[in-house]
């Protein structure tokens, strides 16, 4: 798929782990791993708007559209 | 929902056993009166003549497409055991899994190929016996309605796939 989740690079940048990011925004942690790992076949709206509040990002940091 | 599955595949095991044993009555039956007459035929038929006269051909045909009409009950009463095997692929909680579009194609396969084979085998003997055969009115009895539901099989499992497809699909959404 075209769309690479930067998650990693993100969590990285804040100094956080998956697990309290998990926690954060209320999912679970295998449930970030698929998401993280780019095995998703979508994300809910409020699930980026919560990993945006928790991150300090945008949308745009997270995801990131190579052809 | 696992009370009502258990009842159904009771109810399932219930219909398949006294379809059996129908089966099973009817072959004996057939074994007294059928095969002890072709036996008997078998004894004082002369043994020099050719196999293919018309005579022999009869006889034998005869026989072979009663037994052909068992055989293709048997296989009918076969598709009655994947209902089980979805039944518990249900009872399980993998309702729209891979085997169970699995054994709806067979179901529809299995009802599809019975009444094609048995309209066959009746048009043969109605040929043999020098009866009339009626296409239309063959067509009007009540095993061909095996074939709208063999469609309508093929139709659920198409469903069932796709209804997967979107299960996957909704459970790798984040």
């Amino acid at each position: 798929m075209p769309i690479i989740v930067n998650l990693d690079v993100m969590l990285a940048k804040r100094k956080m782990k998956s697990k309290d990011l998990a926690e954060t925004i209320g999912i679970t942690t295998a449930n970030l791993s698929i998401l993280k790992s780019g095995k998703a076949k979508a994300i809910r709206f409020s699930t980026l708007e919560a990993i945006c509040k928790a991150l300090d990002c945008q949308p745009s940091d997270i995801l990131e559209y190579v052809a | 929902m696992k009370d009502k599955t258990t009842i159904l595949i009771i109810v399932t095991y219930g219909i398949l056993l006294s379809a059996v044993s129908i089966l099973l009555n009817d072959i004996r039956e057939f074994n007294f009166s059928q095969f002890e007459e072709f036996q008997n035929w078998a004894k004082t038929a002369d043994k020099n003549e050719h196999w293919f006269t018309t005579k022999n051909a009869i006889k034998w045909s005869f026989y072979a497409i009663s037994a052909g009409l068992f055989f293709w009950r048997a296989y009918l009463l076969y598709a009655f055991t994947y209902f089980i095997s979805i039944l518990k692929e249900i009872e399980k909680g993998n309702y729209f899994s891979t085997k169970n579009s699995g054994y709806f194609k067979k179901i529809a396969n299995i009802f599809i190929y019975y009444t094609i084979n048995v309209l066959i085998l009746r048009f043969l003997l109605a040929s043999i016996g020098k009866s009339s055969f009626n296409f239309l009115q063959e067509f009007k009895s009540e095993f061909t309605f095996l074939i709208p539901c063999g469609l309508a099989f093929y139709i659920l499992a198409e469903v069932f796939e796709r209804a997967k497809k979107s299960e996957e699909e909704n459970e790798l959404t984040i």
